[in-house]
């Protein structure tokens, strides 16, 4: 069976879908920035699957683009943990409780 | 008979999800340190798929600045923040359950609407990812998403410096 | 000329990209001043004088955009969509940098931070990020745009170094924000891939019939959460109580303002272009799958979530984030009007709920200033120690509860009819607003609370009110007040020009 577009979306959905799951049960913090990534990823996957089928460069370039903000989203990320950390010293959400929910 | 760009392409696939999988859910370590290492093995397979789709100059950005830049800033906090032992607390098993139930339902929701749509490709993909024409999109076509990116940067910059600086005095 | 040829056609030189985006170059190069200028200039002095003269550099840059886009209106198209002026877009520019000269107004006085280079720049580049935001049709500039945007608010969340709230809340908005960042991203990948195009107008062309594609219907649903979470309907409203109450009050007052009315813009936008031909129907009777049932259950859950969850706060902050939520769900109602004057209301709506809720931050922060609490009981007597202050808030309070004459009523009536006028395209949402109208009956009992506290509870003794408020900060809220006031008493004169704005031509 040839490769297609639908077995790159596929992996990319199931990818997403990991990111999520990590989002939601994981509590440390800095996992939780790392299945981020995972989900970030995964749209990058698409993006570049459906470049290469649609025979249309731009969806390389907005992977270019993502994976940028990506990395300036991260470094933002983890200063605030270090400065809650600072506060705090904990770097878990279940302690991220000082105004209620 | 199988190509080798198609068994490739399993091989990739695999290795992406399952160290996706082990990032998210490593039944034998909670540290984040093992999470850190096998996103950078996702990483690394993801970048094999952008080779086989033909994005040669995505792949090499890919390596270098997820896994050389961004994962060593990851490594870099989670060892600065050194979290003591008995913070590395145990995931809860209901909570566990919850979300693996609606993750579950959410991702077969999406399978089945891939399923479904009418979506395909029957062209042949010529598409070549090489530098050069993207080098020319990014500064004709999408000069100002370009220049936007740059004060983006900049406000990443001002903001960390700011925020983990620690005030004089 | 060769990057002429290159874009094929659609080619333009970069000094009229320039010429275009030259409101947005100034934002960034008075943020840049600024900095400079706290850098070099600013260090040895008082940290009062350096507010003002970082706050006077940025009000200039400010000014100037304004000036320009008056003095100089442009029409413009670059590069199919991916930067579009026209009247409207810069009227909702000037609206966004209207509220950014009175956010830098009521920071003035603050004390959070010895940083006040950094806090005005990074409030001028969440502008510059909003003006983008709004004056673009293309899913990638959407998407960076967000994130400028984005990253300059968690910063700005995250300004208060000694308060542990603070951070807190910024890691929280953080979390969501990312979060939603990556559902936007999916969602705009797979347009992107059954459209083949990034831009909204291709990828409404590419959508056939009312059978609508699975994958389409994913595209959909997963764009409306990454947006949903950036205008804080519910029910992806988890982060708002909390950024409003531990933000400082002059970030808290931009988020729930500059941001809500760019956000608006930039969904209205998406639906109505990027979505064209997948409506459905939300009617009561006759649904049919697209995005106006989905947004019409957002609406109702937002207005719904958002008035009850007021009635028990005892923050007026966390008051004002659920009235907030409320807000969005009345927005959304806006939203379903897309189409002729239907924008218009939104628009007019969005922009004085903007002016009436940065006012209302405004009045909290002096109160926190002085009583070092934003508590219901922190507000008791307000009206006989600073009765200018008091009226003020008065005059914000009503008009977010929807009395008439004042801004927030007229827009509210005005969006409505759009809404049930024959032949909008939210006909059949009867139902929808009906909710509204009962839940606003609900809403006038939390608002009248805190009047009540204001007004009628007795004051807990000279001695937690140090001082009057500054002057400043009197004369910018009242400034504030009185605009709230006159639009709400003549609302033509906004209505006409962004009517005008909108008419092709």
């Amino acid at each position: 069976m040839k490769i297609g577009v639908e077995h790159y979306l596929t992996v990319s959905i199931i990818l997403f879908c990991l990111g999520l799951l990590g989002v939601i049960v994981r509590r440390n913090l800095l996992v939780i920035y790392l299945s981020l990534e995972l989900m970030l990823n995964a749209a990058n996957l698409a993006l570049v699957a459906f470049s290469r089928f649609n025979n249309d460069l731009d969806g390389q370039v907005f992977v270019f683009f993502v994976i940028t903000v990506a990395a300036a989203e991260v470094a933002v990320g983890l200063a605030l943990i270090v400065a809650l950390y600072r506060k705090r010293r904990t770097a878990h959400v279940e302690d991220l409780t000082l105004m209620k929910l | 008979m199988a190509q080798l760009p198609d068994i490739l392409f399993y091989v990739f696939a695999f290795l992406t999800l399952a160290c996706g999988f082990l990032v998210v859910l490593n039944p034998f370590s909670t540290n984040p340190v093992t999470s850190a290492m096998f996103l950078v093995l996702t990483i690394g397979s993801l970048a094999g798929l952008f080779v086989l789709l033909h994005a040669f100059f995505l792949a090499a950005v890919q390596i270098l600045v997820y896994a050389g830049a961004v994962m060593v800033l990851f490594l870099f906090v989670i060892m600065l923040l050194d979290l003591p032992a008995e913070e590395r607390r145990k995931v809860k098993k209901a909570g566990l359950v919850l979300g693996l139930i609606s993750v579950g339902a959410i991702l077969t929701i999406m399978l089945q609407s891939l399923l479904q749509s009418s979506f395909s490709s029957e062209a042949a993909p010529t598409l070549e990812g090489s530098t050069i024409p993207l080098g020319r999109l990014l500064f004709t076509q999408y000069l100002l998403p370009f220049e936007i990116i740059s004060v983006l940067l900049l406000v990443a910059m001002v903001g960390v410096i700011l925020l983990s600086k620690k005030d004089l005095k | 000329m060769g990057y002429e040829r290159e874009a094929g056609g659609r080619g333009m030189s970069y000094l009229e990209l320039l010429n275009l985006a030259a409101p947005e170059a100034i934002i960034a190069l008075a943020a840049l001043a600024v900095l400079a200028a706290d850098m070099f200039a600013l260090r040895e002095l008082e940290l009062h004088f350096r507010l003002a003269i970082s706050a006077m550099i940025s009000c200039v840059g400010c000014v100037a955009a304004i000036g320009w886009m008056l003095a100089l209106p442009e029409h413009g198209n670059v590069m199919g969509g991916i930067f579009i002026v026209d009247p409207l877009g810069q009227l909702v520019k000037i609206g966004l940098l209207v509220l950014t000269l009175f956010t830098i107004l009521i920071s003035l006085e603050s004390n959070f931070t010895v940083h006040a280079g950094e806090y005005f720049a990074l409030v001028l580049l969440a502008t510059a990020g909003m003006m983008f935001l709004v004056s673009t049709a293309d899913v990638l500039m959407i998407f960076i745009s967000l994130e400028l945007t984005s990253l300059s608010l968690y910063m700005l969340t995250a300004f208060d170094k000694r308060d542990v709230q603070s951070a807190e809340a910024a890691l929280k908005y953080f979390l969501f924000g990312s979060m939603s960042a990556a559902f936007t991203l999916f969602g705009l990948s797979l347009l992107y891939g059954l459209s083949g195009s990034t831009s909204l107008e291709q990828i409404a062309a590419s959508i056939r019939g009312p059978r609508l594609d699975p994958l389409l219907v994913l595209a959909l649903v997963m764009t409306v959460i990454g947006l949903g979470f950036k205008v804080a309907a519910a029910p992806f409203h988890l982060w708002a109580p909390d950024v409003y109450q531990g933000a400082p009050a002059p970030s808290a007052a931009f988020i729930a303002s500059g941001s809500k009315v760019a956000g608006f813009f930039v969904l209205a936008r998406v639906m109505a272009t990027g979505f064209k031909g997948a409506e459905g129907s939300g009617a009561w009777h006759g649904y049919l799958p697209g995005w106006v049932p989905l947004l019409a259950v957002l609406a109702g859950l937002s207005m719904v979530v958002g008035n009850f969850a007021a009635l028990v706060q005892t923050s007026v902050r966390r008051l004002l984030a659920y009235s907030a939520i409320a807000h969005a769900g009345y927005m959304l109602i806006g939203v379903l009007a897309y189409g002729g004057s239907g924008l218009a209301s939104l628009l007019y709506y969005s922009l004085t709920y903007g002016l009436t809720t940065l006012g209302a931050f405004g009045v909290v922060a002096v109160v926190q200033q002085q009583t070092g609490g934003d508590r219901l009981s922190d507000f008791a007597g307000l009206s006989r120690r600073s009765p200018g202050l008091a009226i003020c808030m008065m005059i914000f309070i009503l008009s977010l509860a929807g009395i008439p004459p004042l801004a927030g009523f007229v827009g509210k009536f005005y969006m409505f009819s759009e809404v049930l006028r024959p032949g909008s395209p939210g006909m059949g949402l009867l139902w929808l607003v009906v909710l509204a109208i009962a839940l606003s009956a609900v809403s006038l009992y939390y608002y009248l609370q805190v009047l009540k506290q204001i007004f009628v509870a007795p004051s807990p003794g000279a001695g937690t009110w140090v001082s009057v408020a500054p002057v400043t900060q009197q004369v910018v809220l009242g400034a504030l007040a009185l605009a709230v006031l006159l639009l709400g008493c003549f609302p033509g004169w906004l209505v006409q020009r962004l009517a005008g704005a909108m008419a092709p031509g």
